[in-house]
């Protein structure tokens, strides 16, 4: 059996809109094998945004459990969290959200200090790893002297660097043009297949749905599987 | 993880060059009018600060001002005690022997070798009998006047001869001309209970001041504190400076708990975005305090060294006193301050949402 590094069981959760409740996610269920891309789709305001912040650990949900490699995490703190995070997840975001005074060597290096992960082999492993995501020749750059692609791609490089199970990414093609959008997203698949890790993309952006495994949709605070056409 | 604050700085130079202005302007205002409501003290009250005396015994009818309180105890029962002394103090004028040019100063009466009498800089001290000696503050040494010049009060005409020059010696402002018990007696007129001002107590003896309080019903003991904010002008002048200095405070408080507030307000979105990669908010928390300490400690310190260069260059008639224990006791304020308005900023920290940081703003 494959190992399933991401199991949401039965989740609820709802948010206060004015004096009613707005059930966002209901009884949502999903498993997320290891190895694949997962793409999510659905209109704004389907749940998309929040179904990835309970999987990411950022909120916790009303009900239900979330299983992050086999812990149940749902009722975990702030600070437990965070370590989650630091440990087990990688995020890329809408726009790159680079740290804008670190050089793009020391975004990357910044993640594995925190996470106590530093080590002398450190600086060959964030060499590998801007030279898998192409841009071993900006590792002095700041945020501000790159492209918006480019920043994608060390945003990329910053998630995948601490050795997490599950890459998470939110619209992470919204702010680039169709080309780039294909050469970021084949550039996610890729690391996902080699390294064997897994990830789910949040989008509405169909022409990188085949580069994905499995493609869900959000309907009624549900995951539903989509064909792939 | 302290590389953080220090790549921050760095990189956003001109914002951190901004705030370290502020601190190091305001810390500079601080420092330079308390260092000139000390000096402006010193220069109004030093005979009386420098006096090794601690208590007075005055007039109850004065009100701590020795200027205004009048005794009238034999001299004779009193001189022979080592540990309490007569004080006369007289504002008078003085003039050289065959000059229009007078002077103002302040008759100080002791007798000589008592407590009272200050050590003398330039010169010999008060001759207790003889012809009637005068030692003067170092501000009347000029050209004209010097050790062996004769001087006259312009009241009496008593006469006066220069025999040495003392340091920083003032009372309300001027010059005090120091001189023994029979030449105030000479000048006052030479009553048998000669008038004079004050009793000062060298150390605090309890049946001393009894026998002392039982000699004249009409008086009582005053600090020397009270004693100095007695003199002519000088609380007045001292609580204007105050009065700035708790101003520069308030302000300070103010504008650097609302700088350093602001700066982490537009930090919220970077908070945000260290918070989904893992960071926690004690982390951030103490990176950012780390960040105020050590802005705080470099500006304050470069602060206290400039004011101490701006004194060197002060020229002589702008009395400044550099007083170590007044500006650590400042610096210590500003500090304390300056931690306090990076503290409300940790609710902002706290609560920044790494939520935000998915969302769709950058």
């Amino acid at each position: 059996m494959v190992f399933e590094p991401l199991i949401l069981e039965h989740v609820e959760k709802s948010f206060k809109d004015g004096d009613k409740e707005n059930h966002i996610v209901r009884n949502l269920s999903f498993r997320l094998k290891m190895g694949e891309v997962v793409a999510v789709i659905g209109p704004s305001g389907s749940g998309k945004s929040t179904f990835l912040s309970i999987a990411g650990a950022l909120q916790s949900p009303d009900e239900g459990q979330v299983i992050v490699n086999g812990t149940n995490i749902s009722s975990y703190s702030d600070i437990e969290k965070a370590n989650i995070r630091l440990n087990h997840l990688g995020y890329i975001f809408q726009t790159s959200n680079l740290v804008p005074y670190l050089k793009v060597e020391e975004q990357l290096s910044l993640v594995l200090k925190m996470a106590n992960q530093w080590t002398k082999e450190s600086k060959r492993k964030i060499k590998e790893m801007l030279s898998a995501v192409g841009m071993e020749h900006r590792a002095k750059f700041y945020p501000h002297q790159l492209s918006g692609g480019e920043k994608q791609r060390v945003a990329i490089a910053r998630a995948f660097i601490n050795d997490p199970e599950i890459i998470l990414a939110d619209e992470p093609t919204a702010s680039l043009d169709p080309n780039r959008s294909m050469a970021i997203i084949e550039l996610i698949s890729k690391i996902v297949k080699e390294q064997n890790k897994s990830a789910i993309i949040v989008t509405h952006d169909e022409q990188i749905l085949p580069l994905c495994d499995r493609i869900f949709g959000m309907k009624d605070g549900q995951l539903v599987e989509v064909e792939k056409r | 993880m302290y590389f953080l604050p220090f790549k921050e700085m760095t990189f956003f130079k001109v914002r951190y060059l901004l705030i370290s202005f502020i601190l190091f302007f305001v810390a500079i205002l601080v420092f330079v009018i308390s260092g000139l409501a000390n000096g402006l003290s010193m220069n109004n009250a030093s005979s009386v600060i420098n006096m090794s005396a601690d208590t007075f015994y005055l007039q109850k009818s004065a009100e701590g001002r020795m200027d205004r309180s009048h005794l009238t105890i034999d001299l004779g029962r009193l001189t022979s005690k080592s540990d309490a002394q007569p004080l006369g103090v007289q504002m008078g004028t003085i003039s050289k022997v065959n000059s229009e040019d007078k002077l103002d100063i302040t008759f100080m009466a002791v007798k000589p070798e008592s407590f009272l009498e200050p050590n003398v800089m330039e010169g010999k001290g008060l001759i207790s009998s003889g012809e009637n000696s005068v030692l003067l503050d170092h501000s009347l040494k000029s050209e004209t006047i010097r050790i062996g010049t004769i001087l006259k009060d312009a009241r009496s005409g008593v006469k006066l001869k220069v025999a040495g020059f003392m340091d920083d010696q003032t009372f309300s402002h001027t010059p005090v001309a120091l001189i023994s018990l029979d030449t105030w007696k000479e000048i006052s007129g030479g009553a048998d209970k000669t008038e004079f001002n004050a009793i000062a107590l060298n150390r605090a003896n309890s049946s001393l001041k009894e026998e002392i309080s039982s000699m004249d019903k009409n008086g009582e003991w005053v600090e020397k504190e009270l004693v100095i904010e007695g003199i002519p002008g000088y609380t007045a002048e001292q609580n204007s400076l105050y009065m700035m200095l708790s101003f520069l405070i308030v302000i300070a408080v103010f504008v650097l708990a609302a700088f350093f507030y602001i700066m982490t307000i537009q930090k919220t979105a970077q908070f945000g975005i260290l918070k989904a990669i893992g960071a926690k908010s004690s982390l951030l928390v103490k990176t950012t305090i780390f960040q105020v300490v050590l802005l705080t400690i470099v500006n304050i310190a470069a602060a206290v060294a400039f004011t101490k260069g701006f004194m060197m260059v002060l020229p002589d008639d702008i009395p400044f006193i550099f007083d170590m224990t007044q500006i650590a006791k400042f610096s210590g304020i500003l500090f304390l301050v300056s931690i306090l308005g990076s503290l409300l900023s940790v609710f902002n920290i706290v609560k920044a949402d790494p939520i935000q940081a998915m969302g769709r703003l950058e």
